[in-house]
């Protein structure tokens, strides 16, 4: 697959304190990326930049490079990275009552001159992305009224609007019921776009995602598929937490437990499990 | 949509019967049709046309403009910084203006200058709101908190106001006086030319509003957010922000200090027409200069024999229209 977007040793420090240090990774086309790691651990900073969201201030100093479709990401302009990214915010809370189309209409900003008037194939685009993600009766609906899950839905259909080959999404399951969190992770996987999310829910990353970057102090500390990056001992040192690992019997995944019992005590966790 | 297309021809229509009302009270009797003969450019006699011409026409237009200016400001105000109590006043711009206005009467009464207080008193409000919008920027800026604009413009109102104060406190009583009557506001000494300034800016506002507007929505569902759809926030927030300063300091140099119009309006407006930019702007426009002109109305003929300063009429409207609000939204809680 044709590499869409390469990071190399990317550093910002903000403040004297290093956010993120040495970052290098590849994206190819259509991959679902998962960025797991502690709090603190620079995923949300490491998005921010992707998205060309960091300003280099007096306190504030970034270095190395992105490089999207093989042109570095500071020679593009913002209307043309919009083009490109789509970002979920991890918290989106409007101060008015927007409704659900006012909200996915904005998608089509980055493809709109300042004079274009919207039409009726604008509102089509925005119907047929709110279809998309199982919302086509709600576009009147005010956002603020909907649900946790409907409303990343909406978000996921702006994105869609907004045609970027590269969706952002930060901590799109936070605050969302089990089964939200499936049919969200579900939704971006079948939209065969290239994704990389933040995901705090290792065994959801686990199933949806089919590459893991495992971050700790501002570090990528490890990149591969699921097997390669959930081992116990690197969780283990990551989250400062003992761990179990075990193969999922209906998915397949690893599956990841965590216990604040030591280490010696595993056999026991695990016969609990098991029991 | 469908509500849009009959709301909005609703409203011209209440604009027009409210600059018919404007121009038909009045201390001189007239009748209906004496006022429409000379619209049309057929006055009977040179009085009628007098006060029409040049009373009552310049103080319904200026009305219906600085209405409009206000209201706009408001809205974009509350838009683009993301909240719902932001109004010009709040920015500084009153207590700039009055600030400038003592200034000029203080200063200029005593010297040669002093028969030019009537150009001199507006040209110095208006630079002193431009000055404390200046001030409240760039310590948003300093900040680096371009969000914390509207409690910097609270520090820099207070900031002002005492300072206009303790020059008052020690100023000449009659040119105190002057002062304290023009910050209340009136339209009892507008001429046509003021309307044709103030016209000019709320329709250069709102043009670039339209062509704006779409980014300026965008900013209703946070910065982070607007700039991942290729929203320069800083530079819009700024732009609109300067524009609104000049949009109030300009009304405020002509018409003295017209509180809430700005905070008001913005909030009938999202319950009637809705919250986007465009509908917000167009609907605060229409509902804001009508709003004015029948409060200009109110202050002509309630008490006879004298005029209550507009402000006053304002300010006392928009605090019961807030208890309303607030009796409501604790009953629908």
């Amino acid at each position: 697959m044709a590499i869409q977007l390469k990071v190399r040793q990317l550093c910002w420090q903000a403040n004297h304190k290093k956010i993120l240090h040495n970052i290098c990774f590849d994206v190819s086309q259509g991959e679902v990326i998962g960025i797991i790691g502690p709090n603190g651990a620079g995923k949300t900073s490491l998005l921010r930049c992707l998205t060309n969201q960091i300003k280099k201030t007096q306190h504030s100093q970034l270095s190395g490079s992105i490089f999207l479709k093989n042109k570095a990401l500071h020679h593009y302009n913002a209307k043309q990275i919009a083009q490109c990214f789509a970002l979920v915010a991890q918290k989106t809370a409007p101060i008015f009552s927007l409704t659900v189309a006012d909200i996915v209409k904005m998608g089509l900003i980055p493809h709109r001159n300042l004079f274009s008037i919207h039409s009726d194939h604008d509102k089509e685009q925005v119907q047929l992305a709110l279809h998309k993600v199982g919302l086509g009766h709600a576009s009147h609906q005010i956002f603020d009224k909907l649900s946790g899950g409907e409303q990343q839905r909406v978000l996921i259909a702006r994105a869609l609007v907004q045609k970027a080959q590269i969706l952002i999404l930060d901590e799109p399951t936070n605050h969302l019921d089990v089964y939200y969190q499936h049919h969200i992770l579900q939704l971006v996987k079948q939209l065969k776009i290239t994704v990389i999310m933040t995901v705090h829910d290792i065994n959801l990353a686990s199933q949806y995602c089919q590459r893991l970057l495992l971050m700790h102090q501002g570090q990528l500390v490890c990149d591969g598929s699921p097997t390669d990056v959930l081992t116990e001992q690197q969780l283990s040192q990551v989250f400062n937490l003992p761990c179990l690992l075990e193969k999922d019997p209906i998915t397949h995944h690893p599956r990841v437990y965590f216990s604040l019992a030591h280490p010696n005590q595993r056999k026991h966790i695990k016969g609990d499990f098991n029991a | 949509m469908h509500k849009l297309s009959l709301i909005i021809p609703l409203l011209i229509i209440v604009t027009l019967i409210s600059l018919t009302a404007g121009l038909s009270f009045g201390p001189a009797t007239m009748t209906n049709s004496q006022i429409f003969n000379c619209i049309v450019g057929q006055c009977s006699d040179k009085i009628t046309d007098m006060v029409i011409w040049q009373v009552r026409v310049p103080r319904v237009l200026v009305a219906l403009v600085a209405g409009m200016g206000l209201a706009i400001a408001g809205a974009i105000l509350q838009n683009t910084t993301r909240n719902p109590l932001a109004d010009p006043y709040l920015f500084g711009i009153i207590s700039g203006a009055g600030l400038g206005a003592t200034l000029a009467n203080i200063v200029i009464t005593d010297s040669p200058l002093g028969e030019q207080l009537y150009i001199a008193l507006p040209l110095a409000a208006f630079l002193g709101a431009l000055f404390a919008i200046v001030i409240v920027v760039l310590i948003a800026k300093l900040l680096q908190r371009m969000e914390q604009l509207l409690l910097a413009g609270i520090a820099v109102s207070f900031m002002l106001t005492a300072l206009t104060q303790f020059i008052l406190y020690f100023g000449e009583p009659f040119a105190t006086n002057r002062v304290i009557f023009w910050l209340m506001g009136s339209l009892s000494r507008v001429e046509i030319s003021n309307f044709y300034v103030i016209a000019t800016i709320v329709l250069l506002t709102l043009s670039i509003i339209i062509v704006l507007h779409r980014q300026i929505d965008a900013l209703l569902l946070g910065d982070e957010s607007a700039a991942s759809l290729g929203v320069n926030v800083d530079k819009l927030r700024l732009l609109m922000l300067g524009l609104c300063a000049a949009l109030s300091a300009t009304i405020v140099a002509y018409c003295g200090g017209i509180g809430f119009v700005g905070l008001m309006i913005p909030h009938i407006v999202r319950q009637l027409i809705g919250v986007t930019t465009l509908k917000l702007v167009i609907g605060s426009a229409l509902i804001g200069g009508s709003f004015l002109i029948w409060v200009d109305i109110i202050a002509r003929s309630a008490l006879e024999n004298a005029e209550i300063p507009i402000g006053i009429i304002t300010s006392a409207l928009g605090s019961l229209f807030f208890l309303f609000i607030m009796v409501r939204t604790r009953n629908s809680a």
